[in-house]
């Protein structure tokens, strides 16, 4: 299962250095170097660092809803990245790109812990989630306007819908350590969430309380989501349905999803960047499409077949 | 019959005399930018308000003259209470509002926007004549045509004007006058090319406008370093924004290393 995934990805990597905006084959070296290798390995880890979140938060809020995206950690994540980018912060100090993203997806995160720890039903944390995403996008659009640059409110497109067109190798740096410190501490959840599983009363006994497990999970989901927001804007879909997709392969037990949800994130970002990528080049399209909308064709789907399943 | 001769006679003196002159109008608004920067160059003395872009030095080629005018939104109560004997506007956009200044009888002049250095020459005379400035109109076309005159013959090198979000303007365009009149060759490609595909295929030059001061995707990209191998010479988006005498200065900042 994991060398299959792997090597799906190795396939979808090399078919990512081999297609771009110059046509399909092997260009100029410096384009590969410049333009398709940041592009592809940035797919590779936010759709990595997406898919695991989605596994973790799921599990952490015992919750088959929950997703960066969904309960607005992505959006303030990109609110935080809009407001360093636009008013020059990132300009004259690059990290402060990935930091706005992250401090943003922290404070969606520390929202959403505050409700579960309210409102520990289902239904109603992802109310709440809903309701900061609302917030979270309507105060992009709002810093949009506000922004000096006259071409920033013609961007909420990027950063409501994401996308990796045109990142450069100082993306990739900036955004590639905090994703990949993320996902360390988000696969260490593993026994915690398992814990978490049977119970609160019995993950504490087990001494895995669920205090402890709920901060790991917003530390890695901040670091992970937040620096590939910053980044790539608002991609959604990757953690709501990759776990979905990988638990009638490998059961219900949290911990057992989290390396496959991180390889299947990936491969489906690399696989949808591929296509943002190569629909211009085989239909008329005046630019490419956005990620997160290939991402959500491609997810919505199967989320509608998911649910008609489990529908009683 | 000598006095029918006499009356004929006079009849042919005055009808071969200028047409009844329309008195100038003495209280001018401009509701465009472009149309901002012909009053202030033809007739500033006459100039009752402007539009609020006239100001801002990114995009008006008059903005220190312009500050020291009153500005006005094309709204046509605000409009109707300078009582202008003549509206310059645009061609499109505030059509409610000047539909609304029509039916109040105030006359409205609307540029054509040209795109190239005859249609400026048109441009600027129509203006010049319609603001009883003839001699001003004629004084601007002399002084852009030396500038023009005056740009060095280059070899016929391709340059590509890269625009924000990687435009590249198309034939027809006053980007592409303005680098043939700087002795360039248009790259023969335009919309949307991508990085890529600059890349791929490098013209000799890229002509991009200075960047404004606050960062966007838009003009963050141009300084991707996918393209920091090609050439690059910059140009004043106010030279551009508007098509008037002032795009030769454009021309010579672009044939100038």
């Amino acid at each position: 299962m994991i060398r299959a995934m792997a090597g799906l990805i190795a396939l979808l990597f090399v078919l990512g250095l081999l297609t771009g905006g110059a046509g399909f084959g092997w260009p100029d070296p410096a384009i590969i170097l410049e333009l398709r290798l940041p592009r592809t390995l940035l797919a590779l880890l936010i759709g990595g660092g997406l898919g695991l979140s989605g596994a973790v938060l799921q599990g952490a809020l015992r919750n088959p809803l929950a997703d960066a995206g969904l309960l607005g950690i992505a959006g303030c994540a990109g609110l935080g990245a809009v407001v360093t980018f636009y008013w020059g912060i990132s300009e004259a100090f690059a990290p402060a790109l990935p930091l706005g993203g992250m401090i943003g997806a922290a404070i969606g995160c520390a929202a959403l812990v505050l409700a579960a720890g309210r409102a520990p039903s289902g239904p109603s944390l992802i109310l709440a989630g809903v309701a900061v995403s609302a917030i979270a996008a309507s105060l992009l659009a709002v810093a949009l306007t506000l922004a000096p640059n006259p071409y920033a409110l013609a961007e909420i497109t990027f950063w409501l819908m994401g996308g990796l067109d045109d990142r450069s190798l100082l993306h990739l740096a900036l955004a590639a350590p905090p994703i990949i410190a993320g996902a360390a501490v988000l696969l260490r959840t593993g026994p915690g969430l398992d814990a978490l599983a049977l119970g609160e009363e019995v993950a504490a006994s087990l001494g895995r309380p669920v205090g402890a497990t709920l901060r790991a999970t917003s530390l890695g989901v901040a670091l992970a989501v937040g620096a590939g927001a910053a980044v790539a804007g608002g991609i959604g879909f990757v953690g709501l349905i990759v776990p979905h997709l990988l638990r009638p392969l490998l059961g219900e037990r949290p911990a057992a999803l989290l390396p496959a949800a991180t390889l299947a994130g990936a491969a489906l970002l690399l696989a949808a960047d591929l296509a943002a990528r190569a629909l211009p080049l085989l239909l008329p399209l005046a630019e490419e499409p956005r990620l997160g909308v290939i991402t959500a064709l491609l997810g919505a789907p199967l989320l509608i077949r998911i649910a008609l399943r489990s529908a009683p | 019959m000598n006095a029918v001769l006499a009356a004929l006679l006079l009849l042919a003196t005055s009808a071969s005399a200028a047409p009844p002159a329309m008195p100038a109008a003495a209280r001018i608004v401009s509701l465009n930018l472009c149309t901002d920067q012909y009053l202030m160059l033809l007739a500033p003395g006459r100039a009752v308000a402007l539009s609020p872009l006239a100001r801002d030095p990114a995009l008006s080629t008059v903005a220190p003259q312009a500050a020291r005018i009153a500005w006005v939104r094309p709204d046509a109560e605000a409009v109707l209470a300078l009582r202008p004997d003549l509206v310059l506007a645009g061609p499109f956009g505030a059509q409610t509002t000047l539909a609304v200044l029509a039916r109040h009888g105030v006359p409205i002049l609307r540029t054509a926007l040209p795109q190239d250095f005859p249609a400026i020459r048109a441009e600027t005379r129509r203006f010049a004549a319609a603001l009883g400035a003839i001699g001003e109109g004629e004084r601007l076309i002399a002084q852009m045509d030396i500038r023009l005159a005056g740009i060095p013959v280059h070899p016929r090198l391709e340059v590509l004007a890269l625009e924000p979000r990687g435009y590249v303007p198309g034939e027809g365009s006053l980007e592409q006058s303005v680098i043939r009149a700087a002795g360039f060759t248009p790259a023969p490609r335009s919309g949307r090319l991508g990085l890529e595909a600059i890349a791929a295929h490098p013209p000799a030059l890229i002509a991009a406008a200075v960047a404004p001061d606050y960062p966007s995707l838009a003009t963050d990209l141009l300084r991707h370093p996918a393209l920091a191998a090609i050439a690059r010479r910059m140009w004043r988006t106010a030279d551009l924004t508007c098509a008037g005498p002032w795009t030769a200065e454009a021309a010579a900042t672009l044939a100038t290393p």
